[in-house]
This record gives C-alpha cells, sequence and structure tokens, in this order.
C-alpha cells in the first residue's frame, strides 16, 4: 500500500458514510419534545388540561390533540389551541381518577403525519368520586380546585405511525460508521507499525 | 373491447408474438367505431362514460357579439358536431379521413357568464369567489364558450378541435385549451374508477344511477360544468411516504378502501377512533372534508390528468383538470370547495392555477342548435 491509500482510502470512507446517513427528510419529520403531564406521570391534582411541545411549529388546521379514559372514552375537552410548537387542550370538567391516554397527530412541515400517544394516572387522595344516591352539589370542590400539573419533562413517547424505517436507517449508518471507523483506525495503525 | 375487459379480469396474459395471427379482439375496430348520440334533451358528454381524451377548449367572443352572431355561431358548431359525433366529417371538412372513427366522441357546450352578457340575458353562473388556496392565472381560467371534446383517441380529438376552432374563428378567439387523459379503453373494465397523477382512485364518491340524476340535472335538462386547473405538486408529494399519503387522502392507496373499511366502495366511518383514541379519518384527510352523503349535495366528478413537458430540471408540470357537473353551483359545488379551502392537508400538494364555471344547456333535437331557447326569442 503506498502512502496516498490512506488518504484515500479515508475520503472513500467520508463519502460512504454520507450516503449511509439517512436524507434529509428523516431529519424534518416533527415530534414530541415535552409533555405536561409527562408520559406516565402519576398526578396527585388534577390537571387543567394537556400541554405538548414539538420540535416543529405546528399548523393549527393539522393538529389533533385527544385525551381518553381508561373505557377509552373520549374526555371533553377544548379544541387545541397552538402556540408555535406547542399544542394545548384544557378538560371542560375536572377528571376523575384513573388511567388517562393523549393521543396527537400533527402533521410536518415536509407533509409527513405524525401520531403518538402516552398515559398519565391520576390519583387524587381527595377526590371524592360522585355517587348516584348521594349526589351533593358540592360534592368534587377538592378536586375541582384544580391546580397545573406535575412539570413538565421530556418524554419518551411511542410515535404509533412514526416511520420506523429512518430510525432503522439511523441504525444502519451508525453502525456502518463505526465499523468503517474501527477498519481505518485499524488500516492506520498497521501502516504506521510497518 | 368487452372480451379483453374480461381477458384482463381473468387475469389471463395476451401475448402476441410477431408473425402470430392478430386474436380478433385486436382487429376489431369497436373502440374507433363506437358512437354516443348527440341529439336529445340532454347534452352528451355529462353523464356518459368519460372517454380516455379530453380538449377544453374556452372561447373568448369577439366584442360586439350578440344574439345574431351567437345563433350563426352555434348552428354552425352544432352542425359540425352533429356530424363529427356520428363519424362523418364536418362540411368543408379539410381532412375528411381523419372523420370517420369517431372513437365514442362527445363535445359539450358550455356558456360562461360572458356568452349571457353578450345575448343580454342573466347568467344562470357565476365566477366562482376567490379561495385562499387559488393561485389563479388567466391563460387558464375564465371563457364565454366551453367546447369539451371527448373521444378514446386522441387523433379524433385533435381533429374535432380543429375543425371546431377553425368554424369559430370569425366569432372568438382561443382563451385557452386544457388536453387531458384518463385510461385508455380496454385497461380496465368498464366503471374502474380512473386514477389520477398521484396514483389516487379518483371519483370513487360519485354519484351513480338516480343520485346522479338528481345530483347532476335540472328539471330542463341543463346541468353546470367547473372546470379548475389543479397543478400536483409531485416533488414533494414523492417525499411522503404511503401512509403519509394515506393521511392526507383518508384512503388507502392501492384499494382505494377508506382508512375505515377494506374495499374502495365502502362507506368511511368517520366516528371510527383508533386504540388510542384518534379519529381513523383523520378531520384534516381530503376525504373526511369533501364527502357529502345526501345526493343533493354531491357532485359529478369527471376530471382529466394532464401531463405538460417538465422544466429543464426534470420537475414535472402535471396534475387534473378537475371538472364537475352539478345541477347548482351555489348549492353542491361551493360548500365542498368552502371545506377543502379551508382545512384539507391535501392542500398541501396541490395548487388550483386556473378556474371557469360555464352553464350546460339542455340539448338539441335533430334539426335543432344547442343554446336555442334561450337565444331564438
Amino acid at each position: 500500500m503506498d502512502r496516498r491509500a490512506v488518504p484515500r482510502l479515508l475520503i472513500a470512507l467520508a463519502a460512504m458514510v454520507a450516503v449511509l446517513l439517512p436524507g434529509a427528510p428523516a431529519f424534518a419529520h416533527n415530534a414530541l419534545t415535552e409533555a405536561t403531564p409527562a408520559k406516565n406521570a402519576e398526578l396527585k391534582k388534577a390537571p387543567d388540561g394537556v400541554t405538548l411541545k414539538f420540535l416543529q411549529k405546528l399548523n393549527p388546521d393539522y393538529t389533533v390533540i385527544s385525551v381518553s379514559d381508561a373505557d377509552k372514552q373520549k374526555v371533553a375537552t377544548s379544541d387545541p389551541e397552538i402556540d408555535g410548537a406547542t399544542g394545548s387542550v384544557t378538560f371542560d370538567e375536572p377528571l376523575a381518577n384513573g388511567v388517562y391516554t393523549v393521543a396527537y397527530q400533527v402533521v410536518s412541515t415536509d407533509g409527513h403525519t405524525v401520531k403518538g400517544s402516552y398515559k398519565f394516572t391520576l390519583d387524587d387522595p381527595s377526590y371524592v368520586a360522585p355517587t348516584s344516591a348521594a349526589p351533593s352539589p358540592a360534592a368534587p370542590s377538592p378536586a375541582a380546585t384544580v391546580s397545573r400539573a406535575a412539570p413538565a419533562a421530556v418524554v419518551d413517547a411511542e410515535p404509533a405511525s412514526d416511520s420506523g424505517s429512518s430510525s432503522a436507517l439511523g441504525w444502519i449508518a451508525g453502525i456502518a460508521v463505526l465499523v468503517f471507523a474501527g477498519l481505518a483506525g485499524f488500516l492506520f495503525i498497521r501502516r504506521r507499525k510497518a | 373491447m368487452a372480451g379483453l375487459g374480461a381477458a384482463a379480469a381473468g387475469g389471463a396474459a395476451l401475448v402476441v408474438r410477431p408473425g402470430d395471427p392478430l386474436p380478433a379482439s385486436f382487429t376489431s375496430l369497436g373502440t374507433g367505431e363506437a358512437t354516443i348520440g348527440f341529439h336529445g334533451p340532454r347534452q352528451a358528454g355529462v353523464t356518459t362514460e368519460p372517454p380516455a381524451h379530453a380538449a377544453f377548449v374556452a372561447l373568448t367572443l369577439n366584442r360586439g357579439s350578440d344574439r345574431d352572431t351567437l345563433r350563426r355561431m352555434l348552428r354552425l358548431l352544432t352542425d359540425d358536431v352533429a356530424r363529427l359525433t356520428r363519424g362523418e366529417p364536418a362540411l368543408g371538412d379539410t381532412d375528411a379521413q381523419l372523420a370517420v372513427l369517431p372513437a365514442a366522441l362527445t363535445v359539450t357546450f358550455g356558456f360562461g357568464p360572458g356568452l349571457y352578457q353578450a345575448a343580454g340575458l342573466t347568467s344562470p353562473v357565476a365566477d366562482l369567489p376567490g379561495f385562499s388556496i387559488d393561485r389563479l392565472q388567466d391563460r387558464w381560467s375564465g371563457g364565454d364558450l366551453l367546447l369539451q371534446i371527448c373521444a378514446d383517441d386522441a387523433l379524433t380529438v385533435t381533429h374535432t378541435q380543429r375543425m371546431l376552432i377553425k368554424d369559430a374563428r370569425p366569432f372568438a378567439a382561443v382563451r385557452w385549451v386544457q388536453r387531458g387523459f384518463r385510461r385508455s379503453p380496454g385497461v380496465h373494465a368498464a366503471g374502474f374508477t380512473q386514477r389520477n397523477v398521484f396514483g389516487q382512485l379518483d371519483g370513487t364518491a360519485n354519484p351513480k344511477d338516480a343520485a346522479m340524476e338528481t345530483a347532476v340535472w335540472a328539471p330542463d335538462g341543463s346541468t353546470t360544468l367547473v372546470v379548475r386547473r389543479i397543478r400536483t405538486e409531485i416533488e414533494t408529494w414523492d417525499l411522503l411516504s404511503v401512509a403519509d399519503k394515506e393521511a392526507a387522502v383518508g384512503r388507502r392507496m392501492d384499494s382505494g378502501a377508506p382508512l375505515t373499511g377494506t374495499a374502495e366502495h365502502d362507506e368511511p366511518d368517520f366516528t371510527a377512533v383508533d386504540d388510542t383514541g384518534l379519529p381513523v379519518m383523520p378531520d384534516f384527510a381530503h376525504v373526511t372534508r369533501a364527502h357529502m352523503t345526501d345526493p343533493r349535495f354531491k357532485i359529478l366528478r369527471r376530471p382529466y390528468n394532464y401531463d405538460e413537458a417538465p422544466d429543464s430540471a426534470g420537475r414535472p408540470d402535471s396534475g387534473l383538470i378537475f371538472a364537475s357537473y352539478q345541477a347548482d353551483i351555489a348549492r353542491q359545488y361551493l360548500p365542498i370547495q368552502r371545506r377543502l379551502a379551508e382545512k384539507d392537508l391535501l392542500n398541501e400538494w396541490t395548487t388550483p392555477i386556473g378556474s371557469a364555471v360555464f352553464a350546460i344547456p339542455p340539448g338539441c333535437s335533430e334539426g335543432g342548435w344547442i343554446g336555442e331557447r334561450f337565444l331564438d326569442s
């Protein structure tokens, strides 16, 4: 191997890495970055609503945020309010204790539709379930004095229909980079020893 | 044609090797000799099965046109059309041999607001209001007289267009011509929903039979036509995955089934939600926005694809010559179009660049002419 072979090899490797890296569209997809209540949060106080922050600006026309209870019944909320990359809904009525599913469907600037969902649990010790036997107008008062939910946390949301192929491509590219870097290092070291 | 359709449906491949005798269905002139009657209380080319090729020719009347010039022009053009649709040359046809294969030729006359104005009559149609999604160009918009020329053969359309423009020339100027195409006869079974250049099945929700009668025809045998030139942004559409395309449309790309169904003609279920509570038919999907169940509010879509030369960078110039027939534009077309303009994810990849409206007057009997009921008084 002559002396110029190593730089040439490195250029070839760089070119291969560039080719193998996922193309621009994979990075242009929108994704959830922050959610309140957070994923799997266990709340002691009922939240006023749900706030979801995304990577990209949201289009109000193409943003759906839905909350449903353990029986898969839709919880009544306001229409999504959009502020830049943040979308939020407020609950029409204070939530009862239970497990809730937050689901969202947004459209990236490139038109790619992103769906995802996560759960949170409300377990308010002061919550009194309304009973049909003795309906009291004052019954839900502790729960009615709701406060802002748990602080925002970065969520590891599960994108339901987000393209798995682009992340798979990312893995392949990553592994390829490591393999080629190792190979290059090996060749380089061998050359210096020689 | 029926033989070919049956063979295709059965999945049997017809392979003809050089030197073999052609199968009977290949040598039959069925397609070329087919005719569609021109005379009758309603014009042809509306609820008749759309043939493969179309030219939409819009004309601007000469300044100073009046009922008298309109009568002369429409008598002449009606006579040409009556002959050409029978497979006979027009009077003074300079290439008579091109007229002998009508290939299901229809010519449908449409009157724009300007024609009624020239005749001193109140127009039953008015230009559409502007929509936020519009990027209209004059070169594809408006028109006083429309000739919708349709046939299963492009040369027949070309010849008919040439003859009619030649005879219209003393009365009017050509404003725009839009040539379009659909699948050719024999390519798939009759009644199959066509695909547009985006690969979508296009026209699934069209009214049929009795519903079509209600949706399209006024009692006097007239109807109306909206022609919109809708550019498809193929470059950005190509970046989408199949799932993205289906979310934008609300239908499966392969079968045309709604996302809540399994077959093309399944009725979409807009209340269905998935495991996480999201609507299966997205609220912003084209089908969700355009859907109408009451036949009185449906429109008959009779669109054609267009595909002009790409630019030097290879970017396509393709789209849809959207053509819809409905008894009443204000009652049927406008509510749908308003909903689509307000919210429809498909708008991200489609741009209306032309728009025109025409009244389609009733047909005429043998010896009569199109428009006689309005203009002969």
